[in-house]
């Protein structure tokens, strides 16, 4: 197993920093997801690991080697590209067995390795069929196996399923990620969608405009984002500014929200300080009428919006002028559903409420 | 990638600018700087030119060629639009057969197209002798309205072809849009339509004028003695006098000068009317009346017959039985025992060199290609449109240039079958290079990346992957890089010498010497020649085509 270490990288294009400064280290067996919108760099750190780009400084490692001046068909990595990159011209048996010809193996065990990395990703008795021939989730299979059956020292997967429909994405994202457990290969996985970054990854790094600015367990990053910016990108996130004053117990201090509205929240900051303070949707319970100021933590509002999703309904409330709160009631019942027009109060336990740095400095 | 700066790219890119300069820039410069120089070889600005402008003997020629090629677009550009608007758009019978028959007429070269109606409609023509029994006659084939019959039904095609390709790539839903919105269909065309094919029209018609303004064997056969800066170069070069080569050079200028303005005036056109076109549904074929198909159906065939008159002309008439410039009726191999006795080294010539230049143009230009496509810089943009420029530039031109370059020491080419295959190669060393950086522009360089990363270094990745996913291209170069070599005249007749002559030379000195019949027989084999590796191209591309590639 290989653990990788990405030290202090850089890269430009012309004058605008791709990767600004990265340092990284995933360690061996997991599966590290890089995160971001696009445009975040995200695809060119995962490039440059594979040594398809030159870094213009800093370092990549895989355990102790040090792989700056190895060409990428030596560092022998798999590659999951976005485009699939099937070799149109082959079979999809010859297309698995592209990297092992290129290791001299000898035509026996080629076979042999084939039939083996087609069963685990379930491509059995298609190996002799034309790649044109294949749906898009099949060749995804096809390249996933043709990265594998060389037994990589690393996985690197650049948005494998930004191409398939939603319901083969969830199917192939669990094959990916039991053939990935199954063999205990360090992974590397670029992804833009958050949801598919917190359901498949061990440790998930969420990148913005080059640089890295928070790593750590799913549920760390949705629970205790580091800042806004991760706050946002990682599931939907109410933000409310504010000033610290004194006077509440044990942890908690009382906040003044810009709108006039005293909370207790687990605030940081002395007395004075101006901060941002988070709350998940799902973190918000709704009553009718207008009762705020009657417990702690709570606003009042009118709903401008409702969407009725079943499992859920996702309310829409105004609470000021220019500042709408999304709010998220699961299991509704009869009596809970209210309608755009509806005066309501809502409220968060402190616990649930999330400290925010502005800056993207505290990564 | 770092440290590996100076690879295998970086030698092809050198030996590919170095064969560039030596045997197309550097002939060129010359040529420019020749046509300064005086008598004696001083340097003379701009006297050669005042001699021309001031003579009408020269003079007229570049009116008579503008004229000529001005004419020919505009007729070319008429029918091949019409034709192609016909063809794709009404249910006219056969129209299978109007498009392959529309390829075909690109098959024979434009002056063996003139030789035909020479034969058809020449004084001791075929129709003329038909017509001469009952005492009629027709107006004279000879002269300036030969060689714009002979333009136009030789380079229409290429406006239909183009146009055709464009009118696959607009969608139904355009049509449909400018309809609903109240536009009438004639509107609708000249609104929505055409603005959307203006790049291929005038690509298509740079292709006639640039084509026709450099045809030298059009003119020599069919204009009878009306001067067109081709001819009139190759008369100032070729002169029994001894020949000027200042004054053949400062037409040469000038036909490069010409054909640089129409090429940059059509890129910068193109440029700016360039839209991208999204096509899901291409345009539907329309219902229309019984009288308006019948007149298109009526216009197409008419205008594809006319087009395969010359092959089938020739063709015929190599079969047949002939004294002189006299044809007779009758079925006779006569004339292929002849050329087989007279010329058989010239057809060697032609094989032998046809496919040793298309050989080196399409290694060269896989290479060259690859660079253009996948290591683009400023360097290789440089080179890019150095190679663009063999287009532009006329077979007269390259021909004086080699020639003025390469018959002095240190290297002495001229009298040798290399410095026809150097025209050969070079002049059609764009077409593998088009083809083929078209290709990899389609084809993901991920899939390259893939094999790097499974272990596999570039170059092999390059040999295993990346030449065969450009397999299509490859062959579709070479086809059409074989295709207007093997015809080649216009270099040819300067650069030959001795036992060197090609059988365009051949059929050339052949016509002029009256033997109509082995004319028509070498010109038959040529016409064979260049189409059977085409139709071979439809078929291996039809295959690979359902591999999906």
């Amino acid at each position: 197993m290989t653990r990788v270490q990405v030290q202090g990288i850089v890269k430009r294009f012309g004058d605008m920093p791709a990767i600004d400064g990265i340092s990284l280290e995933v360690r061996p067996g997991e599966l590290f997801t890089l995160v971001g919108p696009s445009g975040c760099g995200k695809t060119t750190l995962l490039r440059i690991i594979a040594g398809l780009l030159d870094q213009d400084a800093g370092s990549v490692l895989f355990n102790e080697d040090r792989m700056d001046e190895v060409p990428p068909y030596l560092r022998n990595i798999g590659v999951v590209f976005q485009s699939y990159a099937i070799f149109p011209h082959l079979t999809v048996g010859e297309n698995i067995a592209y990297g092992l010809k290129a290791r001299r193996v000898s035509p026996d065990r080629i076979t042999a390795k084939v039939a083996e990395a087609g069963h685990l990703v379930q491509l059995e008795g298609l190996l002799d069929r034309m790649p044109s021939q294949l749906s898009g989730g099949q060749q995804q299979r096809v390249v996933l196996a043709r990265a594998l059956v060389i037994e990589p020292r690393l996985l690197l997967m650049d948005e494998p399923l930004s191409n398939l429909d939603a319901k083969l994405r969830v199917q192939i994202r669990s094959l990916i990620r039991a053939v990935q457990r199954e063999l205990q290969i360090t992974t590397i996985y670029v992804t833009h969608d958050q949801e598919e970054a917190l359901a498949i990854s061990d440790t998930i790094a969420v990148m913005d405009r080059g640089r890295v600015l928070q790593v750590g367990k799913p549920w760390e990053l949705y629970l205790k984002p580091a800042n806004r910016f991760v706050a946002d990108f990682i599931g939907t996130m109410n933000v409310f500014r504010g000033r610290v004053e004194e006077g509440a117990a044990g942890d908690l201090r009382a906040l003044v929200t810009g709108f006039g509205q005293r909370w207790q929240v687990p605030a940081a900051g002395a007395p004075g300080a101006s901060i941002s303070v988070g709350v998940r949707p799902e973190s918000l319970a709704l009553e009718p009428g207008a009762n705020a100021g009657e417990t702690w933590n709570s606003l009042t509002g009118m709903v401008t919006e409702a969407a009725y999703l079943g499992a859920v309904v996702r309310y829409e409330v105004r609470v000021a002028d220019g500042l709408n709160v999304t709010a998220d009631i699961h299991n509704p019942d009869f009596a809970a559903i209210r309608l755009v027009g509806d005066r309501v109060t809502l409220w968060f336990a402190a616990s649930r409420a999330v400290l925010l740095p502005d800056q993207a400095g505290e990564a | 990638m770092r440290g590996r700066r100076r690879d295998l790219w970086w030698t092809v890119t050198v030996a590919a600018f170095l064969t560039v300069l030596a045997f197309l820039v550097y002939p060129l410069v010359t040529v420019l700087v020749t046509s300064f120089s005086g008598d004696d070889k001083r340097f003379v600005l701009a006297a050669n030119y005042e001699r021309f402008f001031t003579h009408r003997y020269y003079y007229s020629s570049i009116i008579n060629s503008l004229y000529l090629s001005t004419l020919a677009t505009l007729g070319a550009l008429l029918l091949g639009t019409t034709l192609a608007f016909a063809v794709a758009r009404y249910p006219l019978p056969g129209r299978p057969f109007l498009r392959a028959a529309a390829n075909l007429a690109l098959l024979s070269p434009p002056f063996i197209g003139a030789y035909s109606w020479v034969v058809l409609f020449g004084r001791m023509g075929l129709v003329n002798r038909i017509l001469g029994e009952f005492g009629w006659s027709l107006p004279t084939i000879y002269g300036w309205r030969g060689i714009l019959l002979v333009f136009i039904v030789q380079y229409f095609p290429f406006v239909f072809l183009l146009v055709s390709a464009a009118l696959r790539s607009v969608d139904q839903s355009i049509e449909d849009a400018a309809l609903s919105l109240g536009s009438p269909p004639r509107r609708t065309i000249r609104t929505a339509i055409l603005p959307i094919l203006a790049p291929s029209l005038t690509a298509g018609g740079l292709l006639v004028f640039m084509g026709t303004m450099a045809d030298f064997g059009t003119p020599m056969i069919i204009g009878e003695g009306l001067r067109t800066l081709p001819t009139l170069m190759y008369g100032e070069f070729m002169n029994e006098l001894g020949g000027n080569p200042a004054m053949a050079s400062t037409l040469g200028s000038l036909l490069i000068l010409v054909n640089t303005v129409a090429l940059m005036a059509q890129r910068y056109y193109a440029f700016r009317k360039a839209y991208n076109v999204v096509c899901i549904q291409p345009l539907q074929v329309k219902r229309t009346s019984r009288g308006q198909l019948l007149l298109l159906t009526v216009f197409a065939y008419a205008v594809v017959i006319v087009a395969l008159i010359p092959a089938l002309t020739i063709i015929i008439s190599s079969f047949m039985p002939t004294k002189g410039p006299v044809m007779y009726a009758g079925f006779s191999l006569q004339s292929y025992q002849t050329i087989f006795f007279r010329v058989p080294r010239a057809i060697a010539n032609t094989f032998g060199l046809t496919a040793l230049a298309v050989v080196l143009d399409v290694f060269l230009g896989v290479l060259v290609a690859y660079l253009l496509a996948r290591r683009r810089s400023r360097a290789h943009a440089i080179l890019d449109s150095l190679i663009m420029l063999a287009y532009a530039i006329p077979g007269t031109v390259v021909g004086v240039g080699l020639i003025v370059v390469y018959n002095r020491p240190p290297v002495v080419l001229t009298g040798t079958w290399v410095i026809l295959l150097v025209s050969y190669f070079i002049r059609h060393l764009p077409y593998p290079v088009r083809s083929c950086t078209a290709m990899l522009q389609q084809i993901d360089i991920r899939v390259e990346e893939a094999s790097v990363s499974l272990g596999v270094p570039p170059f092999r990745t390059f040999v295993k992957v990346t030449i065969p996913l450009m397999f299509p291209a490859i062959i579709s170069g070479a086809a059409l890089a074989w295709m207007t070599t093997i015809g080649e005249l216009s270099s040819s007749i300067l650069l030959y010498s001795g036992p060197w002559a090609t059988m365009s030379v051949a059929i050339f000195t052949e016509v002029f010497s009256n033997h109509f019949g082995t004319a028509s027989a070498l010109a038959s084999i040529l016409i064979v020649a260049a189409f059977v590796p085409l139709f071979l191209t439809y078929r291996v591309l039809g295959e690979r085509g359902a591999l999906g590639v």
